[in-house]
C-alpha cells in the first residue's frame, strides 16, 4: 500500500487527463478511473517486488514501456495503457510466462480463478514458438497443508513476501536462479504457521495448492456464500464454497476494517464438524423421534408446562435467535437467561497486523447487548443455583458451535441434572443424552443473521446451506414457530425482518438493517444515514 | 554430523569485523558464507543453518541466497568442481564442445558428480574472462583459452594431483 498524502495531481490517462492523490502507483490511480491494468506480482497488501513485469504502461517520460505497480504517478505525467506499445510489450512477457509453463490447466486446482490463465486468455499468443523442451522442477511437499507444483510457479514471490511480512513465519525462499529458479522451504523447516493458507489464495497461478482442497473440485462448479467465520471473535468475512450442498473450502474476503486480505488456518480449515457422524439431524424425545413440522409443537408443550424456565444461550447464535428468545422469555412469568462461554484459547498476533482472537466464538458482544453485561457472569451464576436448588424446572439450552464439548463440563453437569431439560445442539453428547427433547442446532456457517465481533461491528452470516438442503428448520424457524403456537406472533419472519424488529426494539441496534450492513458489516454505534435522507434513492 | 559445527576464533573475529562493514547483519551474509565455506569445507543444511542461527536470519534465506550463486561450494559437490562458462563469447568459443568433453571423459552430465568423487560437473554464467574464452573455473583456479586437448590435460592433471592416476 501506497503512502498517500491529500495533494492532488494531474496526469493523463489514455489521453484523458484525470487527478489522483500524490503517491498512487500508476497502477492503483488508474483502477480508481476503472482501468484494470494486469498484474502478476503486485499485491495490495504486501511490499512490491516489481518483478513480473506484466504491468508495463507507455510512459511519455521514458524511452521504454515502465512497470506502473511501482512507478508513482506525476504532475505532466502521460499514460498509455493499451498502446500498441504497451500492449506488444505485455505480450512479449506472457509469451516469456509460458515458455516454461506446462499450461496443465485441465488438471491444475487453480484453473478457473487462474491470474495466468487470464491473462493468457487476454493477451497470450495461441501457439508457442518454443520448440525446446521445457524444464522441470519440483512438486513436492512444503509443510502439512501446502504441496507445491514447481512446473507452474512463476516466481512472482507474493509467498515469500507474505511469509516475511505478514506472518513473519519467513518459511518460504525462492531457490537456484533463472529458468530453474522456484519457491522451496529449507530442509526440515515446513511452512507451518496459522495463515499458511494465506498464500495459497495469493499464489496468481496453482503453484501452491492447499492438501485439503486438492482435487476437490472445479472451482466454477461450486456455490459461494457470502458470510463470516465464527472461529473467534475476529470475524473474518469469509466466502464458504460449496459442491453440491457440501462445503469444500473457505476463502478470506476482503474487509480493510476486519481481516485485510487474509483469514487464519484454523478458521480456514474448521469446518469438518458440520460433517461429523456425532451431528444431531433429527429431534428426539425420551420416546423417540419427532417429525421436523413437530418439533415446535413438542417445544411449546414443554414450555407451557414447565413452571420456571432457564434458557442457556451461546455465543454463536445470530442477533436474531437471541431476540426471539428474549421475546419468549419476556412473555413467560418466571424464566430468566443465562450465557455459556466456552473455553479461551489463545490469542495469536502476526506482524502483519493480524490477530486471532482468544475468543473462540464470534458473538459474545452481540449476547451481551440483547441479555445485558452480566449474561455470563452473575446471571450465569444465579441460573446455575437455580438448576441446582430445582427453583428452575425447565432449562432450554443452546449448545452450539463445533459442538464437541458441550457447553462445558460445568454447564453440561447442571444440565444433566435439571428436571426437564430441551438442548439445541449441533452434536450429540452427555449433554443430551435423556434430555426431554433434543432439536439439531445450527452450527455457525449454517446461520442466518447477524454476529457482533470483539470490536463492536455487526456483520452478517449467510447459511451455506441452500434452502433444500436444510433438513430440519433452523432455530430461527422452530423459535417463531413456538410463538406463533403462543399467540405471540401472527406470522414468521426472515432473518432479515427479525432483525428489523430487533432494531426497533433495541436503541443499540436502531437504524441497522441487513441492508445497511452490507457485505461489509458496520461498526454498532455508526447509524447508518436513515433512508431517503439527503436526497438518495430508496 | 555428529560434531556440532562452531567457527575457529578467527574465523568468528573476522566475522564480528565484517558486521562493522555492512549496515545491516543480513547484508554481510555473502561474504560470512565465504568464511562458512572456508571454515567447513561446504556449504550443506548444517553449514547453512549455522549461518542463519549465528546471523539470526531465516534459514530460508540463507538457502535462497547460496543455492542463487554458482559459486558456493554446495555439499556433495567433488573435489574438484569444474564450471564451464557458457555465456556467449565462451559458447562462440566452444564450450559445447568442452562440456561434451567432459562428459565424454567422466561420464557425467551437468549437475553431476563423478563415481569416484573426484569431479562434479557445471555450466555457469560470463566468469569475466571473455577475452581467452571457453573458460573453466575449476574451485577457485581459472584455466583459459581451453582446447579439448587442453581439457583432457587438464583432467589427467587433476586426477594425477588427487594422487588416484588413472588408466
Ligand atoms: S509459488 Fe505462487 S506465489 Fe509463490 S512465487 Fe511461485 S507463483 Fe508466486
Ligand atoms: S481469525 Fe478468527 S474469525 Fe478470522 S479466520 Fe481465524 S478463527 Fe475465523
Ligand atoms: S505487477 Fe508490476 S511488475 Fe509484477
Ligand atoms: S562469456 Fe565466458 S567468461 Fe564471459
Amino acid at each position: 500500500m501506497s503512502d498517500t498524502s491529500n495533494e492532488l495531481i494531474s496526469w493523463n490517462l489514455n489521453g484523458e487527463v484525470v487527478q489522483n492523490e500524490s503517491g498512487m502507483t500508476i497502477m492503483e490511480a488508474a483502477k480508481a478511473h476503472g482501468i484494470e491494468i494486469p498484474c502478476f506480482c503486485y499485491h495490495p497488501g504486501l511490499s512490491i517486488a516489481g518483478n513480473c513485469r506484466i504491468c508495463m504502461v507507455e510512459s511519455n517520460r521514458s524511452p521504454k514501456p515502465i512497470i506502473s505497480c511501482s512507478e508513482r504517478i506525476a504532475e505532466g505525467l502521460e499514460i498509455q495503457t493499451d498502446s500498441e506499445k504497451a500492449v506488444d510489450a505485455r505480450d512479449s512477457v506472457m509469451e516469456f510466462q509460458l515458455i516454461n509453463h506446462p499450461l496443465d490447466c485441465p488438471v491444475c486446482d487453480k484453473a478457473g480463478e487462474c491470474v495466468l490463465q487470464d491473462h493468457s486468455y487476454e493477451h497470450g499468443p495461441d501457439r508457442s514458438r518454443f520448440v525446446e523442451d521445457k524444464n522441470i522442477r519440483h512438486t513436492k511437499e512444503l509443510g502439512p497443508t501446502i504441496d507445491i507444483w514447481g512446473n507452474r510457479c512463476i516466481v512472482c514471490t507474493r509467498c515469500v513476501r507474505f511469509c516475511d511480512e505478514i506472518s513473519g513465519t519467513s518459511e518460504l525462499c525462492v531457490v537456484e536462479r533463472g529458468d530453474r529458479s522456484v519457491v522451496d522451504v529449507f530442509p526440515g523447516i515446513p511452512i507451518d504457521n496459522a495463515m499458511a493458507g494465506n498464500t495459497v489464495d495469493i499464489c496468481p497461478v496453482g503453484a501452491l495448492i492447499s492438501t485439503d482442497f486438492k482435487y476437490e473440485a472445479r472451482v466454477w462448479n461450486m456455490d459461494r456464500t457470502t458470510s463470516v467465520c465464527g472461529g473467534c471473535s475476529r470475524g473474518c468475512n469469509v466466502e464458504v464454497e460449496a459442491l453440491d450442498g457440501f462445503v469444500k473450502r473457505l476463502m478470506p474476503r476482503e474487509n480493510l476494517d476486519v481481516n485485510d486480505w487474509w483469514m487464519c488456518d484454523h478458521g480456514r480449515y474448521g469446518w469438518r464438524h458440520l460433517y461429523a457422524d456425532s451431528r444431531q439431524v433429527t429431534a428426539q424425545t425420551t420416546e423417540g423421534s419427532v417429525l421436523p413440522a413437530e418439533a415446535s409443537k413438542a417445544l411449546q408443550q414443554t414450555l407451557e408446562s414447565s413452571s420456571s424456565t432457564g434458557f442457556l444461550v451461546d455465543p454463536f447464535m445470530t442477533c436474531e435467535e437471541l431476540h426471539l428468545v428474549k421475546q419468549l422469555a419476556d412473555s413467560m412469568t418466571g424464566s430468566r437467561v443465562a450465557g455459556w462461554l466456552p473455553a479461551d484459547g489463545t490469542e495469536e498476533s502476526f506482524p502483519g497486523g493480524f490477530t486471532i482472537s482468544a475468543a473462540k466464538y464470534p458473538n459474545r458482544k452481540g449476547v451481551e447487548e440483547i441479555f445485558g453485561a452480566d449474561v455470563f457472569g452473575s446471571a450465569a451464576s444465579t441460573l446455575l443455583n437455580d438448576i441446582a436448588s430445582g427453583s428452575v424446572d425447565t432449562v432450554v439450552a443452546f449448545v452450539g458451535g463445533h459442538g464437541f464439548d458441550g457447553a462445558g463440563a460445568e454447564w453440561n453437569a447442571a444440565l444433566s441434572s435439571a428436571k426437564n431439560r430441551v438442548v439445541f445442539t449441533t452434536q450429540q453428547g452427555a449433554w443430551s443424552e435423556g434430555a426431554h427433547l433434543v432439536l439439531p442446532a445450527t452450527a455457525p456457517l449454517e446461520k442466518e443473521g447477524v454476529w457482533i465481533n470483539e470490536d463492536n461491528r455487526a456483520q452478517r452470516v449467510r447459511s451455506c446451506r441452500s434452502l433444500t438442503d436444510q433438513n430440519f428448520p433452523s432455530e430461527l424457524v422452530i423459535l417463531q414457530e413456538v410463538q406463533a403456537h403462543m399467540e405471540l406472533r401472527s406470522r414468521s419472519l426472515s432473518a432479515a425482518g427479525v432483525f428489523r424488529e430487533l432494531s426497533e426494539s433495541s436503541s443499540a441496534f436502531e437504524g441497522h438493517s441487513h441492508s445497511s450492513l452490507g457485505d461489509h458489516g458496520t461498526p454498532l454505534s455508526q447509524k447508518p444515514a436513515a433512508v431517503g435522507s439527503e436526497g438518495g434513492e430508496s | 554430523m555428529t560434531e556440532t559445527l562452531a567457527f575457529s576464533s578467527e574465523a568468528m573475529k573476522k566475522y564480528e569485523w565484517l558486521l562493522t562493514r555492512y549496515p545491516t547483519r543480513q547484508a554481510a551474509l555473502l561474504p560470512t558464507l565465504r568464511i562458512a565455506e572456508s571454515e567447513f569445507g561446504e556449504l550443506g543444511v548444517p553449514q547453512m543453518r549455522y549461518v542463519a542461527d549465528l546471523m539470526e536470519i531465516p534459514p530460508a534465506l540463507v538457502f535462497g541466497v547460496v543455492t542463487f550463486y554458482t559459486h558456493y561450494r554446495r555439499a556433495g559437490v567433488g573435489t574438484y568442481h569444474l564450471q564451464v562458462c557458457s555465456t556467449l563469447s565462451c559458447a562462440l568459443r566452444g564450450a559445447g564442445d568442452v562440456v561434451q568433453r567432459i562428459t565424454e571423459r567422466l561420464g557425467i552430465g551437468t549437475g553431476e558428480t563423478s563415481e569416484c568423487g573426484l569431479f562434479t560437473l557445471s555450466k555457469v554464467e560470463c566468469l569475466g574472462s571473455c577475452d581467452t574464452a571457453p573458460v573453466i573455473q575449476c574451485n577457485d583456479d581459472y584455466h583459459e583459452g581451453l582446447s579439448l586437448e587442453d581439457v583432457d590435460a587438464l583432467i589427467q592433471q587433476l586426477r594425477d594431483e588427487a594422487g588416484k592416476g588413472s588408466a
